[in-house]
């Protein structure tokens, strides 16, 4: 088994390596660099300052000398600064908006799961009532709206029109922390998110409890005079919310890409706008250290869900 | 339970969780005391999260608020007056500026002396500092300090361009800065955790990438400012900042211009509006083959109608250009209008024999634009020059992508462009853009233009370093321009910023990179 995890982990290092290696060749790959963003084309700077500044960046080196620099930096911890943010060093930057993004993500997410269920079993208990079909009409709606066009409209009608929730960002700038003003904050992006996530998980729970009340077992409750409520909470439910559960599982993934949308539309200080950023900047080494952290999460989880597995089932090879 | 209980049951949950949703109010800044925010960073004179004026290419507005140079534009931006130096005077042979200084104390409460002046400028000529304007400022020959309150900057040559440079030159506390190697200077956390100025304000906070918070400077010499705390908030476009400005929680943004005209006839917002200073132009690039021809250039800008889309699609926000230049004092009497006539467009790439240059084949037409306005415009155009037989596609780039593609010797990606260049307030901004000697890498023609009377006349207007005599000569290059059309030049567009109506006495002018300019941020105020 410890020569499994010794394996793996060296599998893992060695693809995090191949992403950086990949990560840095495509982004030299892209026309353009950090001074190209730095200028303002309509106010150029002159020639000499340019290449002052290219030199200074260490962006006149040939590109292995500037990917084994930057390597041998970072295996000691030291992830250089960010080119467009005076100087500000890079690793405390990213692992800043590690927070922020989990709290988006996870809030997003159990909106939709509560939500998501609730209007499931209403709609799978009112079958074919106004109730299912209005909610289900909702759930087909939410699966199909893009969510640039949710995230925009969500912030006009809630933010700017009935001034519900703030316009954006993550607390009032120049206020005292206070628990309330970061909800305030998070509310609408959070329900935002939730809304593609939510209306699949209605879906399944209504369909997977439509299927469970059809059952056998389901009859024979409610014949032995078991009240309704009990027959739904107690034994259609629980048997109903598995495949639910793997639905759940899987959207986790979406809810990264989602969550990064929604930060760039509310200024979310995340990872995604902290990403998206960088790579309108050019700025290389915040996009290298929150890719290779990105990627080590990823990498991390997998190493410890296919540990989890050879744990549990011993006909994996650990050998 | 039934049924029926268990669904409202549920409606019940749902009812109580919106209403929880609903009790969660936003929470306003304590009204004690008397804070404006804004988006101070938003639009192209803006620099969200740079700090440091020694590498800042622009977002000079926000900058100014704390920092100072010695000169700078007055709010029209017509002259430059004096900031931190009292007076300036300049040697018959222009190679010796005088400055007087102020007396004022740093916000720590150390004096302001000419010792900043000389380490400030010797910093900022050191390329090792990370400054952008060590090659600006590589004429300064010597500082000299002959008392506390004067500096003189002596020159190797004449520059015409120097005071204007050394208005975007923030002067910085040698006390403060002294003990960092000039080499870390341009990635100290100074600049963003403690730097000291002389302005109206003092930095407070920098919260990374949402805003930036301000304290008023009680000792600042133009007097105590009005309001408490100046915040400049961070967002990730313009139209996030025009939604919070609509939502009342920002008091004032730079607005694209579609943005700033929902703002019109409604009372609680007043709209700003000035020339941005940046000429555009449709760029031919000469290296390209299918331009050499005069006729071909002179079709282009004779197939579009600028002012139809001057009007509808500008609303009559725009100043028709000629030339590089719409400021009346530097465009000449006598210039080609170059009026709309889609006929002699036609036969004037007949004559040059279109057919054979390029026919119908696809012309890629980038820009590094990307607001729904400069589609529209380049849709326009694109319809317009279609109806002449010019087959031209435009392609939206991000600013990256686009300076470097320009820059590259890849004609073919790029035989035509869509762009703008400064025209103002200095007008030897054009001449980085048209000069011959400019071409890169050597500068930033990116066209390519090589047309030597147009490089005659640029270079005898740069050494022209006596402003009373400087106009004619610029007069001049505007005349080449019109004649040669090294591009087809198009208009210089308005800009615009949105102020809450319970802003007072602030002011702000769309400046190239933001300024600075004389804004008197200690006079700003807001009502309750």
């Amino acid at each position: 088994m410890l020569q499994y995890i010794l394996r793996r982990t060296v599998v893992g290092l060695l693809m995090l390596l191949a992403l950086t290696v990949l990560i840095f060749t495509l982004l030299r790959l892209t026309p353009g660099d950090p001074i190209d963003a730095y200028i303002n084309p309509s106010v150029p700077m002159s020639a000499a300052d340019l290449v002052a500044l290219r030199t200074r960046l260490g962006l006149d080196q040939p590109l292995p000398v500037q990917y084994f620099a930057w390597l041998g930096a970072a295996v000691t911890g030291d992830f250089g600064y960010s080119i467009q943010r005076g100087g500000e060093p890079v690793l405390p930057l990213v692992l800043g908006r590690i927070g922020p993004t989990i709290l988006l993500m996870f809030s997003g997410l159990a909106i939709s799961v509560v939500v998501g269920i609730a209007a499931g079993i209403l709609a799978a208990v009112r079958r074919n009532q106004f109730a299912d079909l209005s909610l289900s009409t909702a759930a087909f709606v939410g699966i199909s709206s893009p969510a640039f066009l949710t995230a925009l409209l969500g912030l006009y009608v809630f933010a700017v029109v009935l001034r519900w929730v703030p316009a954006g960002g993550m607390l009032t700038p120049g206020a005292p922390f206070s628990v309330g003003d970061l909800l305030a904050h998070l509310i609408l992006p959070a329900a935002l998110l939730s809304i593609g996530h939510g209306a699949l998980i209605m879906r399944y729970m209504r369909s997977s409890l439509l299927e469970v009340l059809s059952q056998e077992y389901v009859r024979t409750a409610r014949a032995k005079g078991v009240r309704e409520f009990w027959v739904i909470v107690k034994h259609a439910v629980r048997n109903a919310l598995l495949p639910v559960i793997t639905v759940i599982g899987s959207t986790i993934g979406i809810a990264i890409g989602g969550a990064i949308f929604i930060e760039s539309v509310f200024d979310w200080p995340g990872m995604g706008l902290l990403m998206i950023n960088a790579v309108v900047r050019r700025d290389y080494p915040v996009i290298m250290c929150a890719t290779l952290l990105t990627g080590a999460c990823v990498i991390l989880v997998n190493l410890l869900t296919d540990i989890a597995y050879a744990a549990v089932d011993p006909r994996i090879k650990v050998a | 339970m039934h049924r029926r209980n268990f669904g409202r049951l549920l409606a019940a949950a749902a009812f109580a969780f919106a209403s929880a949703t609903a009790m969660v109010s936003t929470p306003v800044l304590a009204q004690e005391e008397k804070t404006i925010v804004g988006g101070f960073d938003v639009g192209p004179g803006g620099f969200p999260g740079n700090f440091n004026p020694l590498t800042a290419t622009a977002g000079f507005t926000w900058l100014n608020t704390y920092f100072e140079p010695l000169v700078i534009y007055t709010s029209d931006l017509s002259k430059l007056d004096g900031a931190l130096a009292s007076e300036f005077t300049v040697s018959e042979d222009s190679l010796s500026y005088t400055f007087k200084l102020v007396d004022t104390k740093w916000h720590d409460g150390e004096p302001f002396t000419s010792v900043d002046v000389k380490f400030t400028l010797e910093l900022a000529k050191n390329a090792d500092s990370g400054s952008i304007f060590a090659a600006r400022l590589a004429d300064i020959a010597s500082i000299e300090t002959p008392d506390e309150h004067t500096a003189v900057v002596k020159l190797n040559k004449p520059n015409s361009a120097f005071l204007s440079v050394l208005s975007q030159v923030m002067m910085l506390p040698q006390h403060a800065l002294s003990t960092i190697d000039i080499k870390e200077v341009a990635k100290s956390q100074w600049w963003s955790t403690k730097p000291v100025g002389t302005g109206p304000f003092k930095f407070a906070k920098y919260v990374s990438d949402q805003y930036v918070e301000m304290a008023a400077y009680d000792g600042y010499r133009g007097g105590k400012p009005k309001v408490n705390r100046l915040i400049n908030r961070y967002f990730a476009n313009a139209a996030a900042a025009v939604s919070a400005l609509s939502a009342g929680e920002i008091q004032f943004t730079f607005a694209e211009p579609d943005d700033a005209k929902t703002f019109k006839g409604n009372d609680n917002f007043r709209i700003i509006e000035g020339d941005s200073y940046v000429v555009n132009y449709i760029g031919f690039n000469h290296k390209a083959g299918i331009w050499s021809d005069l006729r071909v250039r002179q079709a282009v800008i004779h197939a579009i109608d600028r002012n139809a889309i001057i009007s509808s699609l500008f609303g009559g926000a725009a100043k028709l250009a000629n030339c590089g230049y719409v400021a009346p004092r530097l465009v000449p009497n006598g210039l080609h209008d170059y009026a709309y006539d889609p006929q002699k467009a036609k036969e004037l790439l007949e004559e040059a024999g279109w057919d054979d240059i390029n026919g119908d084949k696809a012309i890629p037409w980038l820009t590094y634009y990307n607001t729904p306005q400069v589609a529209n415009v380049m849709a326009a155009i694109q319809a317009m020059l279609a109806q002449v037989g010019i087959n031209v596609v435009p392609r939206a780039l991000d600013v990256p992508s686009y300076s470097g593609i320009v820059r590259s010797e890849k004609f073919e990606e790029f035989p035509l462009v869509y762009a703008g260049l400064q025209n103002g307030p200095n007008p030897a901004s054009l001449n980085i853009g048209l000069n011959a000697a400019q071409i890169p890498p050597a500068g930033n023609n990116i066209m390519r233009v090589e047309m030597p009377q147009l490089t005659e006349a640029l270079n005898t207007a740069m050494a022209e370093t006596d402003p009373s005599k400087a106009d004619p000569k610029w007069q001049q290059v505007c005349k080449e321009m019109n004649a040669e059309l090294p591009w087809s030049p198009m208009w210089v567009a308005s800009r615009y910023g949105v102020a809450s109506s319970k802003l007072k006495d602030f002011f702000w002018t769309p400046a190239p990179a933001g300024g600075p300019f004389v804004s008197h941020p200690e006079k700003w105020d807001i009502a309750p």
